[in-house]
C-alpha cells in the first residue's frame, strides 16, 4: 500500500472543507469550502436533533410506561427487535416517494427509526430495576409517577441511555442519506461525486465520522454525569 | 386486468386499490401506486442476484465479524486491562455511520466487496464481543471455582464449563448482530458491491413497489436468520428448557 | 469400591500472605490430621480456616511453608493433576448446570481418563450411596432440590476416591432440618469408608458433631486449641476457646454421646393375651423403674403402653390405650434423642436395638441425672468414645 497518495487523499480532503476548490467537473465553478461545510453541518444536525427529539417524546414515556406496568414485552421487545432489522434506504427511498421530501417528511421517519432502540431501552431498563426497591417505594406512600421519575429513571439510566446512544447513532447514519429525499446534510459531499469531486467525497465521509463521534461522545458523557455514583460503584 | 391477484386486492381494499390497479395505466408509471402486482409476478426474477449478492456479503461479515470479535473477548477474559479499551475501540467502529465508513476505505479497498465486507465486520465486533464478554462474566463464581478445585486447568474451564454457559448470550449477540447486517447491507450498492439495495436505488427509487419487494425480502432473510440462530441455541442449551 | 487407602495431611509453618495486607492470612500453621480422620476447622469469620483448607489443594497458593499429603509436598505437584486427587465441597456446590447429574458426578473420573462404563457404574453407585434414586442422575442440577444438590456435590468429591476431602461449610446453606439429615448421613458414609476429611465450619456445634478433631482458630489462622470434641468441652485451653465454645458446654456433650451409651430403664412388659394379674404384680415390684407397662410382640418389639384400663381386663388386650410416642435406637446420639423426648412432650420413650427388639426405655430424668452426676465431670468417660461403625 503506497502511502503517498494516502496522505496526499486525506490532506485534499482537508483542504475541501476549509477552501473553496475548483471543480473540473462542474465547468470551473467553485465548490467546497468552509461556508458550504457548515452549511450541510449545521442541516445535519438539524434534521439529527429533530428526529431524536420526536424519537424521544413518544419512546421514551411509553417504553418507561410499559416497563413499569410490566405490560407489552411482546411489543417493546418485537419493536425492538424489528427495529434494527429496517433498511435505512428503504425508509428514505418510501418517505421521499409516498409522503414528500423535505424536512416535515424526513425527520418524523427517522424519529421512527430512533423510537425502536429508545422504547425498547426503557422498557428493559425498567423492568429489570430490582422489584424489591419497587416494592419498598411503594411501601413507602410514593405516587406511581413518583416511582417511575425518582426510583425506575434513576436506576434505569445505563440502560435507557444506552438506547438513546444507539437511537442517535442509527438517525445520524440514515440522516446521511436524507439528501436524497431532499434533506441537507453532509451526505450531500458524499452522493454528489460529481459536483463535489474525490475530495469532497472523502471530506464527505470524515465529517460524518467526526459528528457522530462527537455526538456518542457527549452523550456518553451525559450519560456518566447521571448515573448516580452508587450504581458506578456497582458496575465499576 | 384479470390477474387473479389484482381482482382479490380489489374486493379486499375497495377503491383505492382498484383505482391504482386499473390496467389502462402502467402502474408504475404513477408514482404514487403503492403496490404493482403486475409488476411484482414479472419481475421477481431480477431479485435472484441481488438477493443472492446480499446473502453473500452478510453471511462473511458476520463470520468474520464472529471470529474476530470471539478472539477479542476470549483475550480480554484472560486479561482484565484489555477489557475497556477493547470496548471503546469496538464501539467507535460501531458509532462511525456506515456509508461515511465506507468512503473512508476508499482510498484504500476501492469500490466492491471487500470495502462492504470490512466495513460490516467492523460493525458486528462490538455487539459480539460485548455479549460474549457478558455471558462469560455471567458465569457463576461458585460453579468456577469447583470446576477450578477439581482440577480443571484454566483452558478446560474455558471451554468446557464457561463458554457452554455462556452461549445463550453469544447467540443473542449473533441474531442482533445478523438482523442488522442484513439491514446495513443495502447500503452497500454505494460502493458498487451488489446487494438488495440495488433494487431501492437508482431508478427503483421513486418507485414503491421495487423497493417494498426488497424489504420484504430483507424481512424474510432477517426471519429465517433468527429462527436458525434460535434453534441453534436450544440445541446447544438443552438444560435450558428445565 | 477401591482399595485406595487415605493419606494424612500435614501443615509445617504453612504461610498465607496476601499482597497489600499487614499481616498474614495463615501464619506458620503447624497442624497434623491423621489418616482416616475428620479435623474440623472452626472460628470466627476471617480467622483464616476457609484459606487455611485452600492451602491443601492449592486453590490458595501457600507463600511460606509446606503442605504435606502424605509424605509429598502439595507444592512439588502440578495444581490440576492434585486437585484430582483431592475431593473439594464447598458451600454453593457449583454443581455444573449444563451438565446432568451423572456428569457433573463423573467429572473428575473423566479428566482422570477412566472408560465410560467404569465412570456411569461409578456415579450410580455414588448415587445410591449419597441416598438418591438412581434416575436422578440424568436430570439437570436446576431440577434438584438444595438437599439433594448437596449430596452431589459430596458424591461428585468423592467419584474418583481421594486421598483426601476437602469441604468448606457444605452444609451451611440447608435449613436446619436437613442439615442434620445430611450431616447424620456424611458421619454414616465416612464410618464405611474412612476419608481423611477436612471440614470448615462457624458453626462450634457442628464441629463437636461432626469432628473427630477440631482446630479452634483464631485471626491469622492461630490455632488455639486442637483437640477431640470431648476436651474441647471439658478442658478449654483458653478463654478464647471457652467463648467461643459457649457457656452450655455439657449440654453440648450430649451430641457426643448415643443413647447405648447411657444406663437405661427398664418398663415391666407384657404381651397380649396374658392375665393382666401377671403384669400388675410386675408393676408393684419395688425396683421398678418405669410406672407403665409396656406392651409388646412375640419378638419383644414394643407396640404401645398399657394405662389403667387396659389392666382393668382379664386378658391384656391387642390394642393398648396408649400408642407407643416417639420410638428411640440405641445408635441415636443422644442430643437429638432429648430433642425428640421434649418435642413430643412424653415422660418416656422406648429404645429399640437393630432389629427392632426393646432394650431399655429413656426418660428426661435419666438425661438430666446423668448431666450433673460426677460421672459427666470426669475425664475419663467411656461415651467420649466416637462409635465406630
Amino acid at each position: 500500500m503506497n502511502v503517498h497518495p494516502l496522505l496526499a487523499s486525506f490532506s485534499g480532503a482537508v483542504e475541501f472543507i476549509f477552501i473553496p476548490q475548483e471543480s473540473n467537473v462542474t465547468g470551473g465553478k467553485e465548490v467546497g469550502g468552509f461556508d458550504k461545510t457548515m452549511e450541510l453541518l449545521v442541516g445535519h444536525i438539524e434534521v439529527t436533533v429533530l428526529a431524536l427529539a420526536i424519537a424521544l417524546l413518544v419512546g421514551l414515556p411509553l417504553g418507561l410506561y410499559l416497563g413499569h406496568k410490566e405490560k407489552g414485552e411482546l411489543v417493546a421487545v418485537g419493536i425492538g427487535n424489528a427495529g434494527r432489522a429496517i433498511p435505512e434506504l428503504a425508509v428514505i427511498a418510501l418517505v421521499a416517494t409516498l409522503v414528500g421530501i423535505g424536512l416535515r417528511n424526513v425527520a418524523p421517519a427517522l424519529a421512527l427509526l430512533g423510537i425502536a432502540p429508545i422504547l425498547n431501552n426503557a422498557y428493559v431498563g425498567v423492568r429489570q430495576v430490582d422489584p424489591a426497591t419497587v416494592d419498598a417505594a411503594r411501601g413507602m406512600g410514593m405516587s406511581e409517577l413518583s416511582i417511575i421519575r425518582k426510583v425506575e429513571l434513576p436506576l434505569a439510566i445505563p440502560t435507557v441511555m444506552g438506547g438513546i446512544r444507539s437511537a442517535a447513532i442509527v438517525i445520524v447514519a440514515t440522516a446521511t442519506i436524507a439528501p436524497l429525499a431532499g434533506v441537507e446534510s453532509l451526505g450531500d459531499f458524499i452522493l454528489n461525486r460529481n459536483v463535489y469531486g474525490e475530495n469532497g467525497l472523502l471530506a464527505g465521509a470524515i465529517l460524518v465520522a467526526l459528528l457522530a463521534l462527537t455526538i456518542e461522545g457527549s452523550l456518553a458523557l451525559l450519560q456518566r454525569r447521571l448515573t448516580s455514583d452508587g450504581l458506578k460503584v456497582k458496575t465499576a | 386486468m384479470g390477474n387473479p391477484f389484482v381482482v382479490a386486492a380489489g374486493e379486499v381494499g375497495g377503491d383505492f386499490f382498484k383505482e391504482r390497479s386499473s390496467g389502462t395505466l402502467p402502474c408504475q408509471a404513477d408514482e404514487s401506486h403503492l403496490f404493482c402486482f403486475d409488476w411484482a409476478k414479472e419481475n421477481i426474477d431480477r431479485y435472484g442476484t441481488p438477493a443472492q449478492q446480499h446473502l453473500e456479503i452478510v453471511l462473511l461479515s458476520v463470520l468474520i465479524g464472529f471470529v474476530v470479535a470471539f478472539a477479542l473477548a476470549l483475550l480480554a477474559h484472560r486479561t482484565r486491562w484489555l477489557q475497556p479499551p477493547l470496548l471503546a475501540a469496538t464501539g467507535i467502529l460501531y458509532t462511525i455511520p456506515s456509508i461515511a465508513f465506507f468512503f473512508l476505505l476508499l482510498p484504500l479497498t476501492g469500490f466492491g466487496r471487500d470495502t462492504a465486507v470490512l466495513v460490516l465486520s467492523a460493525y458486528t465486533l462490538q455487539i459480539i464481543y460485548r455479549n460474549t464478554m457478558l455471558g462469560l462474566d455471567n458465569v457463576p463464581d461458585s460453579v468456577k471455582d469447583a470446576a477450578r478445585g477439581m482440577g480443571l486447568t484454566n483452558r478446560q474451564i474455558l471451554w468446557k464449563v464457561e463458554l457452554p454457559l455462556a452461549t445463550p448470550e453469544i447467540i443473542a449477540g449473533l441474531r442482533v448482530a445478523t438482523a442488522s447486517t442484513i439491514a446495513i447491507t443495502t447500503l452497500v450498492v454505494l460502493i458498487s458491491a451488489g446487494g438488495l439495495g440495488t433494487e431501492m436505488y437508482g431508478s427503483n427509487f421513486n418507485f414503491p413497489t421495487a423497493i417494498l419487494i426488497a424489504v420484504a425480502i430483507i424481512a424474510l432473510m432477517v426471519l429465517a436468520f433468527d429462527l436458525l440462530l434460535l434453534t441453534a441455541q436450544r440445541l446447544l442449551t438443552p438444560w435450558r428448557k428445565v | 469400591m477401591s482399595e485406595q487407602t487415605a493419606s494424612s495431611v500435614r501443615y509445617v509453618e504453612a504461610t498465607k500472605r496476601y499482597p497489600g495486607a499487614s499481616s498474614p492470612a495463615v501464619d506458620k500453621l503447624t497442624l497434623e490430621v491423621p489418616a482416616g480422620e475428620i479435623c474440623v476447622l472452626v472460628g470466627p469469620s476471617g480467622c483464616g480456616k476457609t484459606t487455611a483448607m485452600r492451602m491443601v489443594n492449592r486453590t490458595v497458593e501457600i507463600s511460606e511453608g509446606d503442605v504435606l499429603v502424605g509424605e509429598d509436598s502439595v507444592r512439588d505437584r502440578e495444581p490440576a493433576q492434585l486437585r484430582r486427587e483431592i475431593g473439594y465441597v464447598i458451600q454453593q456446590v457449583g454443581l455444573f448446570p449444563h451438565r446432568t447429574i451423572s456428569e457433573n458426578i463423573g467429572a473428575v473420573p473423566q479428566l482422570l481418563g477412566w472408560e465410560k462404563d467404569r465412570i456411569r457404574q461409578r456415579s450410580s453407585e455414588l448415587l445410591e450411596l449419597i441416598g438418591l434414586d438412581p434416575e436422578l442422575g440424568d436430570r439437570y442440577p436446576a431440577q434438584l432440590s438444595g438437599g439433594q444438590q448437596q449430596r452431589v456435590g459430596v458424591a461428585r468429591a468423592l467419584a474418583a476416591d481421594p486421598l483426601v476431602m476437602l469441604m468448606d461449610e457444605p452444609f451451611g446453606a440447608i435449613d436446619p432440618i436437613n442439615r442434620e439429615r445430611l450431616q447424620n448421613e456424611f458421619l454414616r458414609l465416612q464410618a464405611e469408608i474412612r476419608k481423611t476429611v477436612l471440614f470448615v465450619t462457624h458453626d462450634i456445634d457442628e464441629a463437636i458433631k461432626m469432628g473427630d478433631r477440631v482446630a479452634v482458630m483464631r485471626e491469622g489462622g492461630r490455632i488455639e486449641q486442637y483437640a477431640t470434641p470431648a476436651e474441647l468441652l471439658m478442658a478449654p485451653a483458653n478463654e478464647f476457646v471457652e467463648d467461643f465454645v459457649g457457656a452450655d458446654r455439657a449440654l453440648k456433650r450430649l451430641a457426643l454421646m448415643r443413647v447405648r451409651d447411657i444406663h437405661l430403664w427398664e418398663a415391666p412388659l407384657a404381651h397380649v393375651g396374658q392375665a393382666t394379674g401377671e403384669v400388675r404384680a410386675k408393676l408393684e415390684s419395688p425396683d421398678v423403674e418405669v410406672a407403665f407397662p409396656l406392651l409388646v410382640d412375640a419378638e419383644r418389639r414394643p407396640l404401645g403402653w398399657l394405662s389403667e384400663r387396659d389392666l382393668a381386663a382379664e386378658v391384656v388386650p391387642g390394642r393398648p390405650d396408649s400408642p407407643l410416642g416417639p420410638v428411640l435406637e440405641l445408635d441415636d446420639v443422644m442430643r437429638d434423642a432429648l430433642a425428640d423426648l421434649l418435642q413430643h412432650e412424653t415422660q418416656y420413650a422406648p429404645v429399640i436395638d437393630h432389629a427392632g427388639r426393646i432394650a431399655g426405655v429413656l426418660s428426661v430424668e435419666i438425661i438430666s441425672e446423668f448431666l450433673g452426676s460426677p460421672e459427666a465431670k470426669s475425664d475419663e468417660h467411656p461415651a467420649v468414645e466416637r462409635p465406630h461403625g
